[in-house]
């Protein structure tokens, strides 16, 4: 076999059984860090009125005085079979619970990712011509700067300017309650808020590496020689980004998650990422495992997909 | 400098308050006037005084969380630079991509949230403050005045802290203004959630969440908390990255 197609197969093999040893890690250190910690579920559901004895065997019940390691295996081994265990709050099964949220985070998740995907191919653009037409410029300081800033205080200035001076759109995004797709005005601060810090990071990851490319001997070389833009960017710019854009598409699919549960609190959005914050509050543990795990499930996916990309390197 | 500006106001602040911020002294959000610079809150009190004593919590909790973040990362970076370790290597893209809110929110249901912060801050920055102190102290074993010190019979950990540390000092301000941007970030969002102990006396995070549904009434109770945050969080950053460029000597913008 040639080098290229062995190395080729053993990443299509390890890439995936890394990613899984990843997740396996990140759900025991999900569990370790909301069950294992002092204050288990039994003290939760006392709440400090409950005695010793009635404590004790509600962990029997529940299984909680059993090892650590046994209650992580058993709760891994019900997950896989689409178990994740009854909400300590409601009593109604998990998956349930999140799934129920789940469409309302994808009205905002999508048009914001769709809104990211724009604004950083805008930014690399930008980023791009200003690298040929200042080659000895460093560059991207704006969007580096901007990463800088917290996600609420853009949340706050967005929603002084559209909805305290401008008066477009209400300050607070609640659902209707009857279920059916929300007003687009209402989505409209939410989705900003969790496009713009996202769609930063991007460019002042990616901004650069855009730059890099485009500075290489053999571009400028080409460009001076006349060959079209279009066959330039097609055989010498794209394939060298591939690697960085799929891992800039990573740090974006975190950041989404992680903004949502920020960005529909403060507005008030009774998304999946709202349910995160308060099953916290309560101490819902088996709700926040499962909504723990499954956002960095989807980070660890992509991060598996930019795996699986040949890199190629510019030589 | 503008840093600078605004930890005075937070050491000297709730010493200048012209009102208690912890009391209503006008109508819930007021529009400003003469007797309150930036209007009322959410529950009538004066936005310019919780504005002056909000800084303290949020300041002290970050810095506390930045030094930590640093001092683990500072020990690790030391010990694997000296013994050439590669374990630790691997991973960092790992943590570039897993956002730092999510385990502060998976502590968080087992642990005050001050003490969320500090641990994610840690979890997220150490190992990237580790890298870059590797690297700087990799090479330092073989230097001149590296070699005196341990010929002088010096123990190692002596001389990573006497002769290798004072090297990556300037490698280590800048990290730390960095691991303190991340902190603040961290804090601020679970302060707008409502997970930390935010004192009564106001909390300029725990501002914008109060005051959002009155954005309409009084923007200044929410523009004014919001502009503190992002001036104190791009200055520090922006002197944490001219820190970064004048150690590693790279680009002159």
């Amino acid at each position: 076999m040639r080098p290229s197609l062995t190395a080729g197969l053993s990443r299509a093999v390890l890439a995936p059984l890394r990613a899984v040893g990843l997740l396996a890690a990140v759900s025991a250190a999900v569990f370790a860090a909301t069950e294992l910690l002092p204050g288990d579920a039994a003290d939760a559901v006392g709440a400090g009125r409950a005695s010793a004895a009635q404590l004790a065997e509600l962990r029997a019940e529940r299984g909680l005085d059993r090892p650590g390691w046994e209650r992580w295996a058993g709760w891994a081994w019900a997950l896989l079979h689409g178990d994740a265990g009854r909400s300590l709050l409601s009593g109604r099964p998990v998956v349930d619970v999140v799934g129920g949220r789940l469409p309302a985070t994808a009205v905002l998740a999508g048009p914001a990712f769709v809104l990211t995907a724009l604004l950083v191919l805008l930014g690399c653009a930008l980023a791009g011509r200003r690298a040929l037409r200042r080659p000895g410029d460093a560059g991207g300081g704006l969007a580096t700067a901007f990463t800088a800033v917290p996600q609420v205080v853009v949340a706050a200035a967005l929603a002084a300017l559209l909805s305290g001076v401008l008066g477009w759109v209400p300050p607070v995004s609640l659902l209707p309650a009857g279920g059916g797709p929300p007003d687009p005005s209402i989505v409209l601060l939410p989705v900003l808020t969790l496009a713009l810090p996202s769609a930063a990071f991007g460019v002042a990851l990616l901004g650069g590496a855009v730059a890099d490319a485009l500075r290489r001997p053999y571009v400028t070389d080409a460009l001076i020689r006349g060959v079209p833009a279009g066959r330039i960017l097609r055989r010498h710019v794209l394939p060298v980004l591939a690697a960085p854009a799929l891992r800039v598409l990573a740090v974006v699919v975190g950041g989404l998650t992680a903004g949502s549960a920020l960005v529909e609190t403060v507005f008030g959005y009774a998304g999946a990422g709202e349910l995160l914050v308060s099953s916290v509050a309560a101490r819902d543990t088996p709700v926040v495992q499962l909504l723990a795990l499954g956002s960095a499930a989807a980070v660890l996916a992509v991060l598996l997909l930019a795996d699986l990309v040949p890199v190629r390197r510019p030589s | 400098m503008l840093a600078a500006v605004v930890v005075a106001v937070t050491l000297l602040g709730p010493a200048l308050a012209p009102y208690d911020p912890a009391a209503p002294v006008t109508a819930p959000w007021q529009a400003s006037s003469a007797g309150h610079l930036l209007g009322g809150d959410v529950l009538g009190r004066d936005v310019f005084s919780r504005l002056l004593a909000g800084g303290r919590h949020l300041l002290a909790l970050s810095l506390v969380a930045a030094v930590a973040a640093t001092l683990a990362g500072t020990l690790g970076g030391l010990l694997a630079g000296w013994s050439g370790s590669r374990v630790i290597a691997t991973g960092a893209d790992l943590l570039l991509a897993v956002p730092v809110l999510l385990p502060a929110l998976v502590v968080a249901v087992s642990l005050p949230g001050d003490a969320a912060v500090v641990i994610a801050t840690v979890l997220a920055g150490a190992p990237l403050t580790l890298g870059v102190v590797r690297d700087a102290a990799a090479g330092v074993q073989e230097r001149g005045y590296v070699r005196a010190a341990r010929l002088r019979g010096e123990r190692t950990l002596e001389v990573l802290l006497r002769e290798v540390l004072p090297a990556v000092a300037g490698v280590l301000a800048a990290d730390l203004g960095l691991r303190f941007v991340t902190a603040l970030q961290l804090a601020s969002a679970l302060a707008v959630l409502g997970l930390t102990d935010a004192p009564a006396t106001g909390d300029w995070a725990a501002m914008l969440r109060e005051n959002l549904a009155g954005a309409a009434l009084n923007p200044a109770a929410l523009a004014a908390p919001a502009l503190l945050l992002a001036l104190l969080s791009l200055a520090v950053a922006a002197a944490a990255h001219a820190g970064l460029r004048h150690a590693f000597g790279t680009g002159d913008t």
